[in-house]
């Protein structure tokens, strides 16, 4: 038998064509590849951050246990918690119950905000004390005194890249509640999705960024 | 009456006073923020005034469309349960209950507050270190599996996702030994050079 003929009789399959391999269609699947390539991101900024603070024998662990600590852990929990009531406004969303869909997307943008307001203040504690991108806050000068100054490098890129983050979505989650009634479930499972990295990434920059540098004086 | 649009039912003036309205009470919003955030002492009787004010012309700005629209009947934003084009025709699956997105919900707060817990107690930094990234590593796979929702989708699609991820970090740490090379340039002004090789290279 020829090789024409023979291909013609291998069995279908779903990677043939007419069919979704990954059965989630092209837009979810598009948001989970921006999800991969945004953590690729996140990973790299980390992971120069972790190279620079290995690399050098003085690093700083200003963070007091009130209010750095306690504002970071609290804001941890709000994302958590809003990453929760995402997931029932998406499973409201499948039943069909569009107001209380509503509802959860709302109480997720508050959990949001609530992060960012409080994000926002403890980024200006630190901007009070003097820290900026390549400036180290004056007083840190006697308890680090050979630290290398960038530490308000990768604490604002790295947590302000995040915000930017924490803050689209926010924006991306109120478009989704008010179009709630014209648009299908598939875009509030997407922004769902959304919401979920912007929680995983802060997973990570919670404790590598706040809790490697607690302050065990303050 | 929800799906109509406003258009229809509002004259042009109507629609322009609206704007108007809604413009000036987002206007007297942010002035109040913003004398809120100048403000070096809030709590004086000038600036909680102020605000007060500003807070106030807001609500009364704000009010007047949002009476009138009430008035003549008109709900923009309302939106009811029945099912609507856009989903008539979706094939929706959802699996997962609530109890089990409240247990993992737990998991999340209860693995933090060891987090925390964890950074306060003195042990050496590769303990630490590695009990915080795995600990991360474990929430981050909760929330990917439960709410991102990838436990209950094809295997194909986990396939295609986490090893891409996994191979790109790990490559991304390719030149991190070169951070102990870099600490040990800074501390001694000198690497420790490896053990001469056995023999000199021939014929140079």
């Amino acid at each position: 038998m020829s090789t024409e003929a023979r291909i013609g009789r291998l069995p279908a399959t779903e990677w043939d064509g007419g069919a979704l391999p990954y059965r989630v269609g092209h837009r979810k699947l598009g948001m989970w590849l921006f999800i991969v390539s945004d953590a690729m991101t996140f990973s790299a900024m980390l992971i120069a951050y972790s190279y620079a603070r290995v690399s050098s024998d003085d690093w700083p662990t200003p963070f007091p246990f009130f209010p750095s600590i306690i504002f970071s852990t609290t804001m941890t929990l709000f994302l958590l918690a809003s990453s929760f009531t995402m997931v029932m406004a998406v499973k409201a969303s499948a039943h069909n119950r569009l107001r209380a869909a509503r509802r959860w997307i709302g109480a997720t943008m508050f959990g949001g905000l609530a992060f960012l307001v409080l994000h926002l203040i403890e980024w200006e504690h630190l901007i009070h004390d003097g820290l900026r991108p390549f400036r180290l806050a004056d007083k840190w000068a006697q308890d680090w005194p050979t630290a290398p100054p960038l530490f308000g490098a990768s604490f604002f890129a790295i947590t302000g890249l995040h915000m930017f983050h924490v803050l689209t979505g926010v924006l991306y989650l109120g478009y989704i509640a008010l179009r709630i009634g014209k648009t299908r479930h598939e875009d509030v499972e997407i922004s769902g999705l959304y919401w979920h990295f912007v929680d995983l990434v802060w997973m990570f920059v919670f404790p590598l960024i706040y809790l490697m540098s607690v302050d065990f004086k303050g | 009456m929800a799906n109509e649009n406003i258009r229809d039912l509002l004259k042009r003036s109507d629609m322009i006073l609206i704007g108007v309205c809604v413009l000036l009470a987002a206007g007297f919003l942010l002035l109040a923020g913003k004398s809120a955030a100048d403000a070096g002492n809030f709590l004086t009787i000038d600036s909680l005034f102020f605000t007060a004010v500003c807070l106030l012309l807001a609500l009364t700005f704000v009010a007047i469309p949002a009476l009138t629209l009430r008035e003549r009947g008109i709900h923009p934003l309302r939106v009811g349960d029945e099912v609507t084009p856009a989903r008539a025709n979706e094939h929706v699956h959802f699996e997962g209950s609530t109890r089990l997105f409240l247990y993992v919900l737990l998991g999340l707060l209860v693995l933090t507050l060891v987090e925390v817990f964890l950074a306060y107690i003195h042990v050496p930094l590769s303990i630490m270190l590695t009990l915080l990234i795995g600990l991360s590593l474990v929430k981050a796979a909760m929330i990917v599996a439960y709410f991102m929702h990838l436990r209950f989708e094809r295997m194909s699609l986990v396939l295609t996702l986490i090893p891409t991820l996994a191979v790109c970090i790990c490559l991304l740490f390719i030149v991190f030994p070169d951070s102990f090379r870099t600490r040990e340039i800074r501390a001694t002004g000198t690497v420790a050079q490896p053990p001469a090789q056995a023999a000199p290279s021939q014929g140079h």
